[in-house]
């Protein structure tokens, strides 16, 4: 009988592991089973003379959304020091700037990662995951990438090994659902959705913005309002920042026509998602219950959708 | 110094195979090795009926090859190197050779190649030894190796004190030299299998391929017959045969006074290290070489009259009369003066479109989309993925022309396909479930894909299914494709949240697409 030496055994192994790998390349991995909960610091309610909501009107985006932060208190009422924070902007497509409004305004971005630095932040990642087109290519398309860097903030590549399934408790259709790891795991998530017209949803907003930070999200369409609602149940942003610098009135979410574009020239910001979007809903003309995922979060009790119960700050500058 | 020029220009293809990857802009040179291939170029230009400027490079090797012999294969051709590389110490060891008569199958091939690319067919190009590291690449290894990685990773990272590390070498190499996505290929295992018997031939002969089999070898050992600076025996030499020992195409032939055939050599100089009297120089001489193995009139007049009546065949087949009717070629590949055949008559199956692909959606067609006519040329596969609106890179990389390089906005307006949805499977069609994700999706700036019809906010929501469309008034909105606008990217066909098959797919165009695409 001829005794197999480790040279040989290597040698099969390594055959062996070859092909295994050949052979997963033919089939998807999946979802890990890992259920966990969330660490992020979720809202806030302001305290003292801080704002609810903040309405900003300017011609100069990064000054709107200073005196918006402002205006709720300033950075520190949501960004400590050493914070490890995550930025979710709009940038789901590769093939149009930020002038098309289908991306988030990149000054807005940077703006806030020049605030969360100033405010001691230890990291800050910004990231999102296109519906098409690499996310590389659209992180720099959208111009988000050039500003973000220069702001001193880090733009991450999501990795598909981050997407772990978490228990959606209070969810009406979902039970769980995978989401990124490191989302749910940040001392701080500030979500920047640009305000905008879509297909599906009739408006994208900041509750469905965070549809950017889940696996499968073509799996949330089959009942996609109160999947949303029911995600944002979970994912509970510090702070929602709502781009309104331009907005798109059709053709959404992709857009590509300059004449759908209307500069509106706002930024909206408030610890309640709920409170924003409502808002923002009427600059298209609609209110909150014209937006399914919005009525349902309010209904959930995510928020508040009825802002002339709260606080709200309206400037120029 | 050899070596060091193979490690070179590995390394570049190497660089090249990354550098094409993940939808960044092409880059001008990804198909450089395609450029300077005599076999590419004479096959592409003999089935085109034309000139194609941009493999006119392939001259330069010419030129090179008529002066000092196969210089491509010992010192240029990755596959070469790779193959020189991955040998076994046991073929030398036992210093047997096949009979040279092998050596004439290459000619053959060869001929049967260039025979069939007179007759309008490129199929046998996929026996070029660059389209076969391109697609062993693309199609097997990166994907492959993409896996393997991926899973370690995800096995690693499921113990904690291991996650800082896997996260360094994601935020590192993911994107930049790892694809964000997973590529998967139909044909990977068989690709990844037929290169590994061109290795394991190795066993049998040192560079079994280049000697016997490689159909651009053949090219250009015919070339260097005639090639003048060749190696030379002179009168030093004592019969030791330490050279012969070391000849890795075994062409240095005692029986010829250990004379070599400049058609087999390929400048290697191994030669000349191995001998110990300084006996062999590399000169100038004059003087073409003929060997027995070489081909005979009645065997290439044989090679000739197979590969005819090849073509005839695969033209007589079937599926060349009634191609698959979801055959969507890559943007720039059809139009009104450029259909199908023209097409065909130009794709070399070199696989550089489907290597720069971002999506994946690229693929190589089997024999069910057009029958072996069709073999490896590219096609595309919205499920897998859809042509990126925001990408035009496998007209930039075509080194043939057969699909011709579109500006981003020209590609953008370029009609490829078109969408058609199944009603009978169709969320709000056939459950009156509320679903627009392929009117959300459509890229085209006006949307292609309309809503139509439903009340708006008393939808059949859930996701238990609604009240089929047959028996009470839809409520949900349904989806309608507009014919003047739908350019056949895929992106509905690929995200269409149904399981399995897409309810919205894309067909071949109707008619070839107007020059500037629609409005």
């Amino acid at each position: 009988m001829s005794s197999i030496t480790r040279r040989e055994f290597l040698k099969w192994t390594g055959a062996a592991a070859a092909g295994a790998a050949l052979a997963a390349a033919g089939c998807k991995p999946a979802t890990p089973a890992a259920t966990t909960t969330t660490t992020t610091a979720g809202p806030t309610g302001p305290s003292g003379d801080q704002a609810y909501m903040a309405i900003v009107h300017g011609a100069d985006p990064a000054a709107i959304t200073e005196a918006a932060v402002k205006a709720l208190g300033g950075i520190e009422r949501f960004v400590q020091s050493g914070a490890n924070v995550i930025i979710k902007p709009n940038m789901c497509v590769n093939y149009s700037t930020y002038e098309y409004a289908a991306t988030t305004n990149p000054t807005v971005v940077a703006t806030l990662v020049r605030l969360c630095k100033g405010a001691g932040a230890k990291r800050i990642r910004i990231l999102d995951t296109p519906y098409t087109g690499d996310p590389e290519t659209a992180y720099h398309t959208s111009g988000i990438y050039d500003a973000v860097i220069e702001a001193g903030g880090e733009m991450e590549v999501m990795s598909n090994l981050k997407y772990a399934a978490y228990d959606i408790p209070k969810g009406r259709d979902i039970a769980s659902w995978p989401i990124y790891r490191d989302v749910m795991e940040a001392d701080v998530l500030i979500n920047v959705p640009i305000a905008k017209h879509h297909g599906s949803s009739r408006l994208t907003l900041g509750c469905k913005n965070l549809m950017g930070i889940i696996d499968r999200a073509n799996q949330f369409h089959r009942n996609l309002h109160q999947r949303i609602a029911d995600l944002n149940t979970v994912v509970r942003p510090a702070l929602t920042v709502v781009d309104a610098v331009r907005i798109l009135t059709a053709h959404g979410p992709g857009g590509g026509n300059l004449a759908d574009v209307k500069e509106t020239h706002i930024v909206i910001a408030s610890h309640d998602i709920i409170t924003a979007d409502s808002y923002a809903a009427t600059l298209f003309g609609l209110t909150a219950d014209d937006i399914d995922f919005v009525r349902l979060g309010a209904e959930m009790g995510l928020g508040e959708k009825d802002w002339s119960k709260v606080k709200v700050e309206e400037v120029s500058v | 110094m050899r070596q060091g020029t193979q490690i070179a220009f590995l390394a570049l293809f190497v660089y090249l195979l990354f550098e094409a990857y993940q939808g960044r802009a092409a880059h001008p040179w990804t198909d450089v090795f395609f450029r300077f291939n005599p076999l590419a170029a004479l096959t592409a230009m003999l089935s085109a009926r034309s000139w194609i400027p941009r493999l006119g490079l392939a001259l330069v090797t010419v030129a090179l090859t008529l002066v000092a012999g196969r210089v491509w294969c010992g010192w240029v051709c990755p596959l070469g190197t790779l193959s020189e590389w991955l040998r076994f110490r046991q073929t030398r060891e036992r210093a047997v050779s096949p009979s040279p008569r092998w050596r004439t199958a290459k000619y053959v091939i060869l001929v049967a190649i260039v025979a069939a690319a007179l007759f309008g067919n490129l199929t046998l190009t996929i026996l070029d030894p660059i389209a076969i590291l391109t697609r062993t690449a693309t199609t097997s290894v990166l994907p492959a190796l993409n896996a393997a990685i991926t899973g370690a990773e995800r096995m690693a990272y499921a113990i904690r004190f291991l996650r800082p590390a896997v996260d360094l070498i994601e935020g590192t190499l993911r994107g930049p030299v790892l694809p964000t996505t997973q590529y998967y290929f139909a044909a990977n295992v068989a690709v990844a299998l037929l290169f590994a018997a061109i290795v394991g031939l190795n066993w049998v002969a040192e560079r079994f391929w280049c000697r016997y089999l490689c159909p651009l070898g053949g090219l250009l050992a015919i070339l260097s017959k005639v090639a003048p600076f060749r190696r030379v025996v002179g009168e030093q030499c004592n019969r030791c045969a330490q050279c012969a020992g070391t000849c890795p195409m075994d062409t240095i032939e005692p029986a010829q006074g250990y004379a070599s055939d400049p058609g087999e050599c390929t400048v290697c100089l191994d030669c000349l290290n191995a001998c110990p009297r300084n006996g062999i120089a590399f000169r100038w001489r004059w003087e073409p070489i003929w060997r027995e193995y070489d081909p005979s009139r009645r065997q290439v007049l044989a090679a000739l009259g197979a590969s005819a009546a090849g073509v005839a065949l695969v033209n007589s087949s079937a599926r060349a009369s009634d191609p698959d009717p979801y055959l969507v070629r890559p943007p720039g590949a059809l139009d009104v003066e450029f259909n199908e055949d023209g097409f065909l008559s130009r794709c070399i199956r070199c696989g550089a479109c489907i290597k720069v692909c971002p999506t994946g959606g690229l693929q190589p067609s089997g024999v069910q989309q057009l029958g072996l006519k069709g073999f490896w040329t590219p096609h595309l596969v919205p499920r897998l993925g859809h042509c990126d609106y925001g990408c035009h890179a496998c007209g930039q990389v075509c080194p043939s022309g057969a699909i011709r390089p579109l500006t981003l906005s020209d590609k953008q307006t370029t009609v490829i396909g078109r969408a058609y949805i199944d009603t009978n499977r169709c969320l709000p069609w056939a459950d009156n479930i509320r679903c627009a994700v392929c009117e959300e999706m459509c890229p085209v700036p006006n949307k292609a894909i309309i809503l139509q019809g439903g009340g708006e906010g008393e939808s059949a929501f859930g996701s238990g299914g609604g009240i089929g469309s047959a028996q009470g008034a839809p409520s949900a909105p349904r989806p309608y494709v507009l014919s003047t606008r739908c350019i056949g990217c895929g992106l509905c066909e690929k995200r269409c949240p149904l399981n399995g098959e897409s309810a919205i797919r894309v067909y071949s165009p109707n008619e070839p697409p107007p020059p500037n695409g629609y409005a």
